[in-house]
């Protein structure tokens, strides 16, 4: 039954969810009313009103119990949070079908459910693990309660969900197609066969046989445990090569039934892909009669021997097998047309003509200013024409009369005066003397300084981004985010400096934090003034 | 202190800046330091880099204002030849003969190259990007030639006495880029006035510069700082490495500057807005920012 909540009823007017199934006479504490199965929770109103007094979102629901062959027909829900809730159905001819209704659209709901609180948490333990430095920054700041956890993972999460579709996507691992063949059974000593079973083969069997899983879901943990339904898989015909169904009761004949209706229809359907269809490759020909023996052979007929019916029960199988393997492998892909398959066939992307893009050519008028550099800041000096013809004369004579005189290059003094400016400490090395800081502090120190950076730029960056402060919300989050930006510079910033004073440090290392905080508190002055200025 | 392998080649390239209107007027202004004293300064520093291993290969270049010359080698040498006709003008000191013939060849070369000087008003810059271009083609020869299995480690020593051309920008930076590529150090002892040019060409490659104080003791110089090579200098205590002023410099009026605007098209610079670009000639729309509107102010009671 689907119905549509009525929205016009103030009471129903927030839910805007589809009712999946409405059970009628159950009590809940001893009151009588209806119980309500919607798309995402689960809701319980007393008779005669139409408000939910009992209302639970799936998410929060842990286990639901129903507890067979007491008096009562009952159903009870375990929260999260420990309590629990008892439905009773006090229906008297109907009651056993409406809970197992109701306990079956639960079974089917719940999973789907299940998944997603649990990934948010496992989303957030995977990023604290993984990356250090968000770690150290959880601890300092929502563990010591300077920001709350949910102003914590705001930004955060939210940018994760994006990350998220993508990761979704990630391969699924195809299926073997000898998997069933793999479980080979070894001999036990005594007569018996151990089967090896992990869980790569138990998905693989799923995912090729829903119907092993629909039973698999139906069986287990009510029915039987898990070993026994593996041992019972294994024993039954359902697994084995003779397919006899012996009518036993075997909880697999249905699906060997299901199968075989299965495979009939694949024949029916037909070869899709035009390069793997091999009917159409055959001859075709007019058989006897010229065309008017509408019949084709059966390859199914009754009066084959024993032997070739069994030899066709297992290419039968076979050829089952490998379709629901395929078939497996397929699922989430589009199906494509037998054109466009050939199409892929024949064409390599690599292969095609370049079509560039259409491009707008680039008009320079000065193109000359690209090749200048920058005008030299100090002038020139000017020569006069009379000073270039005597320096070059000059030159010409000096050189004319060159002789090399290596043995009188320099004297030692002027060596010596080179030699002193070079060294350490000298004219020329003086830019080399100031140590770098991060050689004058020590290591752990450095570490400390780091961290608190990470966790000031985090204060600072939920303050920064209140403004502008448009809504009350802001407002709030505006004057709690400044005393927590002043608690943070009492608690962690005070004694981090007060130590590095005790060891001596000169430097000023925490100079550029207290000028970003100085700030954040210039700022929310000033937005304070104007306030009150706007209030009177 | 890895020592270099046997096949290892260590090829110093000096260019040496001789122009002559600058070098005349330093006669006059320092008459205990001439471009004789400089070549005698730059003759010991070859010496030097040739007696350090006998792997290593020398050249230099003088860059004059109207061509650059190449000093060393001898340009009509062949590989394997001897220069044996030739009389060999040995000093007679027994000196080791590679070094007195180097210093004969460079001494014969600088006075030709100086004798055919004209004296020309419109060229009065050094040629420094071609000396530069010309050292770069000259290793990349020698590194062709090379036999099989040697390797070869090349840098470039620039001389520098004249001021910057700044015509010679765009070729010098190309100079620059191509050094870098080819992984050879360019490395600049400056006389006079700093260079821009060559402080980043320096920066780029990985080299040294330098403005000496002392001019004539530009043979400790550079013995001391830049005869070293590139894998030595990481174990030695050298000069520090000086601020570059990478600033661009505005397309309009050339100045340097810190904050510009940049065309999205054509990439060029201006330290103004305007809302047509001057080298491309795009227009572009820019959106004007809000009028605010005055509140009115509420006339307060008077106290």
């Amino acid at each position: 039954m689907h119905l549509i909540a009525d929205l016009s009823c103030p009471a129903m007017a927030a839910l805007s969810e589809e009712v999946l199934l409405v059970v009628k006479r159950v009590r809940q504490r001893k009151q009588d009313g209806t119980l309500y199965l919607m798309a995402e929770r689960i809701a319980w109103g007393p008779e005669g009103k139409d408000r939910f007094t009992v209302s639970h979102l799936y998410a929060d629901i842990r286990q639901k119990i129903s507890p067979d062959g007491k008096a009562k027909i009952q159903l009870q829900l375990v929260l999260h949070t420990g309590e629990s809730t008892n439905f009773h159905f006090s229906n008297e001819s109907t009651a056993l079908r409406d809970r197992d209704a109701a306990k079956d659209l639960l079974q089917q709901l719940l999973p789907k459910f299940k998944k997603r609180a649990n990934k948010e948490l496992e989303e957030k333990n995977r990023m604290l693990q993984e990356d250090p430095v968000l770690f150290q920054l959880y601890k300092d700041l929502v563990v010591s309660q300077v920001i709350s956890a949910e102003e914590f993972w705001a930004n955060r999460l939210s940018l994760n969900n994006v990350d998220h579709s993508a990761s979704n996507n990630k391969q699924e691992v195809g299926i073997s197609a000898a998997f069933l063949a793999d479980i080979r059974p070894q001999t036990d000593g005594c007569n018996g066969l151990r089967y090896n079973l992990t869980s790569d083969i138990i998905e693989s069997i799923f995912r090729t046989y829903p119907a092993v899983k629909q039973k698999y879901a139906e069986n287990v943990p009510h029915n039987l445990t898990e070993k026994e339904f593996w041992t019972r898989f294994f024993q039954s015909h359902y697994f084995h090569r003779d397919r006899i169904s012996t009518g036993l009761q075997d909880i697999f004949s249905e699906c060997a039934k299901q199968d075989e209706k299965g495979l009939r229809s694949m024949v029916v359907q037909g070869v899709k892909n035009p390069l793997v269809d091999l009917l159409s490759l055959e001859d075709k020909t007019l058989d006897e009669g010229y065309g008017s023996n509408s019949m084709a052979p059966s390859t199914s007929s009754a009066n084959k021997t024993v032997k070739e019916n069994s030899n066709s029960a297992i290419i039968k199988r076979f050829n089952h097998h490998s379709a629901m393997v395929l078939a497996a492998g397929n699922i989430g892909l589009s199906p494509r047309g037998p054109a466009v398959k050939i199409q892929e066939a024949i064409e390599y992307e690599d292969l095609h003509m370049e079509n560039g893009k259409k491009t707008v050519a680039l008009n320079l008028k000065k193109s000359d200013r690209y090749s200048h550099g920058p005008v030299p800041l100090l002038p020139q000096q000017y020569t006069t024409s009379q000073d270039i013809i005597n320096s070059v004369n000059c030159i010409q004579q000096e050189i004319a009369n060159y002789k090399p005189c290596l043995t009188q290059v320099m004297s030692s003094s002027t060596a010596s005066s080179a030699i002193a400016a070079l060294s350490p400490g000298g004219l020329l090395m003086q830019a080399g003397s100031q140590q770098a800081i991060n050689q004058m502090v020590p290591s752990d120190v450095q570490g400390e300084l780091k961290h608190l950076y990470t966790a000031a730029g985090e204060l600072l960056r939920h303050f920064w981004s209140c403004f502008p402060v448009n809504t009350p919300f802001l407002e709030e989050k505006v004057v709690k985010m400044k005393s927590n930006l002043e608690r943070f510079q009492m608690t962690k910033l005070r004694p981090f400096q007060e130590k590095i004073q005790r060891q001596y440090l000169s430097t000023n290392l925490t100079g550029h934090l207290e000028d970003m905080f100085q700030m954040a508190y210039n700022k929310f002055h000033a937005w304070q003034t104007r306030q009150m200025l706007r209030k009177t | 202190m890895v020592m270099a392998s046997e096949d290892e080649v260590s090829l110093l390239v000096i260019v040496v800046d001789v122009n002559p209107i600058w070098w005349g007027q330093q006669a006059n202004r320092e008459p205990q330091f001439t471009l004789s004293k400089c070549l005698d300064a730059v003759m010991v520093m070859g010496n030097s880099h040739l007696v350090m291993t006998r792997n290593n290969k020398l050249a230099i270049i003088a860059s004059h204002c109207q061509e650059s010359h190449f000093l060393y080698p001898f340009k009509l040498w062949k590989s394997g030849d001897g220069h044996g006709d030739d009389n060999p003008s040995t000093s007679g000191d027994g000196k080791y003969e590679l070094l007195s013939v180097a210093n004969d060849i460079m001494a014969e070369e600088i006075k030709i190259l100086m004798s055919r000087t004209e004296v020309k008003g419109n060229q009065t810059d050094t040629l420094l990007a071609g000396s530069l271009a010309k050292a770069l083609c000259y290793i990349h020869r020698v590194t062709k030639e090379l036999e099989a299995g040697q390797e070869i480690k090349s840098r470039i020593l620039v001389i520098k006495a004249a001021d910057d051309c700044a015509l010679q920008y765009m070729n010098f930076m190309n100079v620059i880029f191509a050094a870098q590529k080819q992984s050879i150090l360019i490395d600049a002892c400056v006389l006079d006035s700093d260079s821009g040019l060559l402080q980043q060409a320096c920066d780029i490659t990985g080299g040294l510069y330098l403005m000496i104080p002392q001019k004539i003791a530009l043979a400790q110089y550079l013995l001391w700082v830049f005869l070293p090579d590139s894998d030595q200098r990481s174990q030695l205590v050298l000069p520090p490495p000086v601020h570059v002023d990478y600033r661009a410099a505005c397309f309009c009026h050339r100045n340097l500057i810190e904050i510009g605007y940049v065309c999205s098209v054509c990439l060029s610079i201006f330290c103004n807005f305007s809302p047509i670009c001057t080298t491309c000639e795009t227009a572009f729309k820019i959106p004007l920012p809000q009028m605010v509107k005055a509140k009115k102010k509420k006339l307060k009671p008077s106290t």
